[in-house]
């Protein structure tokens, strides 16, 4: 009864891992018609909040640039908001930034209309909306707020007690001691009231904050079960049921179904195992769906040990979970892996780190980031351009295009609290920039779609050797980047490990 | 319109009521009342805001008008308290109250306490948005404070204004009393925004409609009516709510306004008002009828005439315009059943031409049964709020 054996692996996601595997903001690099532009959308920890929408524009003939955020999907996704006017910096013409509102969670997009010589031209960026935190009350506010509570208590009482003693007796009069008597019985009525009152207000309120702080938790990245089925079969589920909150319905929730998760790059699941702690080995592959609401995929030929597991999947609203978990496994006794799977098996990390800017490919070929001698900085956004040569130094030919995107990287960070998976377009989910660009359609002037269309899904033949990826590392640290390609047939990965100050 | 004769339901006085000095209305009151009207119109704005415009900081223009309200009460109010405090007359004096050495009409008092709760809710409303978001919950602590403050004020005032009525003779008296009625309609104003969501269209034949209007609507109606000694003391202030809602209705979409928030599901392009006002001025109409006719009687007598009939009256006229709400002939500038606001999903997840599911039969009967109780008891209080009011001194 081997085979009906199974293996279960409870996955422990770490406490220390942040919603979205702790890079929130989003970096995304497209063209708006005729204007290139760098977006970057730096989410409040707190929603609703006040996101910063910094642009740039590779071109210096963009005049204005107005920003409006809605629904990516579904019921109020059509209708914008009247857009606001990002401020263009004065010394740097090229620089816009705007303050926009996130008031909902869930997946939004940020819509960017450029206007300049050569037309108007939109495009649109999805993001996932979700808190960090609740937002805290500052000690000044508590202190104001404090203050009224207890001059509005003690005044009210007072208020009542001389009222109802002294309002009804006639002029030149003194109260009576039945109305002294009724003073001080209202009086008490009036303190118990505002007990009350604060009581239920007090009760409201934590109802509210906990209803929050449940939803800030909803949509952090959730536990991933695993279980390794017949010695070779790796299933993958969420180990509780994803939620999202529903708006306008506080304290209501919608379970997510994984059987309406959306491809994204022609895949449901992005499921990512990598090695510790050395992270000296990697596998990118694409479970299927099965019943059930898990994903299962056969592995390749996997040495026992000690696996980080991140899987990356897109419910139908178009907002991206990652699944986070490890698991221990024994040896694996697979075949190599197969069409859009890919594997990488290289240098353990050992401290100290040392930066790479050259990485060798399997077929001899070397891809380089073309970065200078500075240090990178967290938080600051970029685009990182690399290279792929061939031994002798010239341009690499034979790229393919590799799930229909020149390139893909992801980025760990040592500590496993980042977890990126970015393309050229940027750290979004491709699956959710085309819902995006679909609602877009109809409404933007000719060339943004088709223009976005050839950067994220080159059709066939080589492609150029050179491409970038618009990113920002989200705090200072080690990490380690996989940049991955297809060349001649083969998804081949190529390995960075870089210090951010 | 003719006023009544009827007397108040007074103690016998031990001493000559002494005159008010003044000749006409003091400054501080008619400063108070603008204070109200103001921070109504700021709340009325406020919704139309949020309905058409969405985007919500402490100094959007109907928070400023709130709060501008807020604090002409407050000013008015400590206006009276320091003047007669400070510089007042004897007889000025002997009409106050005295609280921790301040001397003033307890009206003031009232007012006052309102003026700083309603300050006091400006910032914790903003952090309450910032921290929970918009129009989640109607009924929040903030909201719940500035209502507080807000009826305060009205009742502060109204308390202020009989003390004045009740030193006064005409002409003074018939001018305060006017004053009185139009503070009284704002209250009632105020109360039926409260309870707006219960007394939805879709909701007019649910009996938690009818159960809102009786617990909230008789008390600050029939205080009002029975401490003006006015014989249309519930119609007027009905009235008046009636005339402020339709000027909403009427003049509110004629403002250009467009939502700076999403989601939107409707193209806004005016300020969107709150709707049809609810046919209130029915039943106070039946009420003052009523108390006309029940003079003489207890109040308790009174209470459980009036107010099963108010509600009975209600009931009969608002059912069937519901009806009418519901139907194409009401989706016009008149009626504006045809206004949603942007974030309304009104035709997509819902039907707004569609009644609400009404209560199973047998809690329904429950609930009106309730409903008719509450009327009684919101009467009674209301009686005994406005018989306070005629026999307050000072």
């Amino acid at each position: 009864m081997r085979n009906l054996l199974k293996l279960v692996f409870i996955l422990l996601a770490s406490t220390l891992v942040h919603a979205h595997v702790g890079s929130a903001d989003v970096y995304y690099e497209g063209d708006a018609g005729p204007y290139h532009l760098f977006v970057t959308i730096r989410l409040p920890q707190v929603i609703p909040g006040v996101a910063e929408i910094q642009i740039r524009c590779a071109s210096p003939d963009v005049q204005t640039i107005q920003v409006s955020s809605l629904r990516l999907s579904g019921l109020g996704s059509n209708l914008p908001p009247v857009p606001d006017v990002a401020q263009r910096s004065k010394d740097d013409p090229q620089f816009f930034v705007s303050n926009l509102w996130f008031m909902e969670f869930g997946a939004l997009q940020v819509r960017v209309q450029a206007d300049g010589p050569k037309g108007t031209a939109t495009l649109s960026v999805p993001v996932a909306s979700f808190a960090r935190r609740s937002l805290p009350m500052d000690r000044w506010l508590i202190a104001v707020l404090g203050f009224f509570l207890v001059f509005l208590t003690l005044s009210v009482v007072l208020i009542a007690g001389v009222v109802v003693r002294e309002s009804t007796v006639p002029p030149g009069e003194v109260p009576q001691l039945s109305n002294r008597r009724r003073s001080r019985i209202v009086m008490a009525l009036a303190l118990i009231m505002v007990a009350l009152i604060v009581f239920r207000g007090r009760a409201s309120w934590n109802v509210e904050a906990a209803t929050y702080k449940r939803n800030v938790e909803l949509l952090k990245p959730p536990q991933a079960e695993t279980t390794l089925v017949d010695a070779n079969r790796l299933v993958v589920r969420p180990a509780s049921p994803l939620m999202v909150p529903l708006v306008g319905q506080n304290e209501s929730v919608s379970a997510v179904k994984m059987d309406e998760v959306i491809p994204d790059h022609g895949h449901v699941m992005h499921l990512f195992l990598i090695r510790l702690p050395g992270m000296e080995k990697m596998w990118h592959l694409h479970p299927d769906l099965i019943a059930g609401g898990a994903f299962s995929e056969k592995l390749p030929a996997m040495p026992a040990g000690h696996y980080q597991v991140f899987a990356d999947i897109v419910d139908k609203s178009g907002f991206p979970w990652t699944l986070v978990g490890n698991v221990d496994l024994p040896e694996i006794k697979g075949s190599s892996t197969i069409g859009d799977d890919s594997a990488w098996d290289g240098v353990r990390l050992t401290p100290p780190l040392s930066e790479s800017k050259v990485a060798q490919l399997p077929d001899g070929a070397r891809v380089v980031w073309e970065r200078g001698g500075d240090s990178l900085k967290a938080n600051v956004p970029a685009s990182f351009k690399f290279r792929v040569e061939e031994k002798d130094g010239s341009p690499a030919r034979g790229l393919e295009p590799y799930m229909g995107m020149a390139a893909h990287a992801q980025v760990v960070s040592f500590d496993l609290g980042v977890f990126a998976h970015i393309h050229p377009a940027g750290s979004i989910s491709m699956a959710a920039l085309d819902m995006a660009q679909e609602r877009l359609m109809p409404q933007s002037s000719s060339g943004a779609h088709e223009t976005m269309m050839m950067d994220s899904m080159p059709s066939t033949g080589s492609l150029p050797p050179k491409f970038s990826f618009p990113y920002g590392f989200p705090h200072p640290g080690d990490y380690r980047i996989f940049v991955q390609i297809k060349r001649s047939g083969q998804v081949q990965t190529a390995v960075f490990d870089v210090r951010v100050q | 319109m003719s006023q009544t004769t009827v007397p108040a339901a007074l103690p016998v006085q031990s001493r000559p009521l002494v005159l008010t000095e003044a000749a006409s209305i003091p400054r501080a009151l008619w400063l108070t009342v603008t204070g109200i009207t103001l921070a109504l119109v700021g709340g009325t704005w406020d919704f139309a805001w949020h309905m058409s415009i969405g985007r919500d900081t402490m100094w959007v223009p109907p928070h400023v008008t709130v709060q501008l309200g807020g604090i002409l009460i407050g000013i008015a109010a400590a206006y009276a308290i320091l003047a007669i405090t400070l510089s007042g007359s004897s007889a000025q004096r002997d009409t106050s109250i005295r609280l921790l050495g301040l001397y003033a009409p307890g009206g003031a008092f009232i007012a006052f306490w309102g003026s700083v709760a309603m300050f006091a809710s400006e910032p914790f409303d903003n952090w309450w948005h910032n921290a929970y978001g918009l129009d989640v919950k109607m009924i929040t602590p903030p909201h719940g404070l500035l209502f507080l403050g807000s009826l305060a004020a009205k009742v502060g005032a109204m308390a202020w204004i009989a003390s004045a009525m009740n030193h006064s003779a005409d002409p003074l008296l018939n001018r305060l009393r006017w004053l009185f009625l139009v503070v009284g309609g704002l209250g009632v104003a105020q109360f039926a925004k409260l309870i707006v969501v219960a007394t939805f269209t879709e909701n007019m034949h649910t009996a938690a409609c009818y159960l809102a209007v009786a617990v909230f609507i008789p008390s600050v109606l029939l205080a009002t009516g029975w401490g003006a000694l006015h014989k249309w003391g519930c119609t007027i202030p009905a009235a008046i709510y009636t005339a402020i809602s339709l000027g909403a209705e009427w003049l509110l979409p004629l403002f250009p306004a467009q939502p700076k928030l999403g989601p939107v599901y409707h193209n806004v392009t005016h300020l969107v008002p709150m709707g049809f006002p609810l046919l209130l001025i029915i039943p106070a109409f039946v009420a003052d009828l009523l108390l006309q006719k029940l003079e003489q009687r207890s109040f308790w007598f009174k209470s459980i005439c009036v107010g099963p009939a108010f509600l009975l009256s209600f009931l009969a006229v608002q059912w069937p315009f519901a009806n009418f709400l519901m139907s194409p002939a009401s989706r016009n500038w008149v009626f504006g059943t045809a206004y949603f606001a942007y974030g309304d999903p009104a035709g997509f997840s819902y039907d707004p031409y569609k009644f609400a599911g009404a209560e199973k039969p047998a809690l329904f009967v429950v609930v009106m049964t309730i409903a008719f109780v509450a009327s009684i008891v919101t009467t009674r209080f209301g009686l005994a709020w406005g018989n306070w009011m005629r026999r307050i001194r000072r």
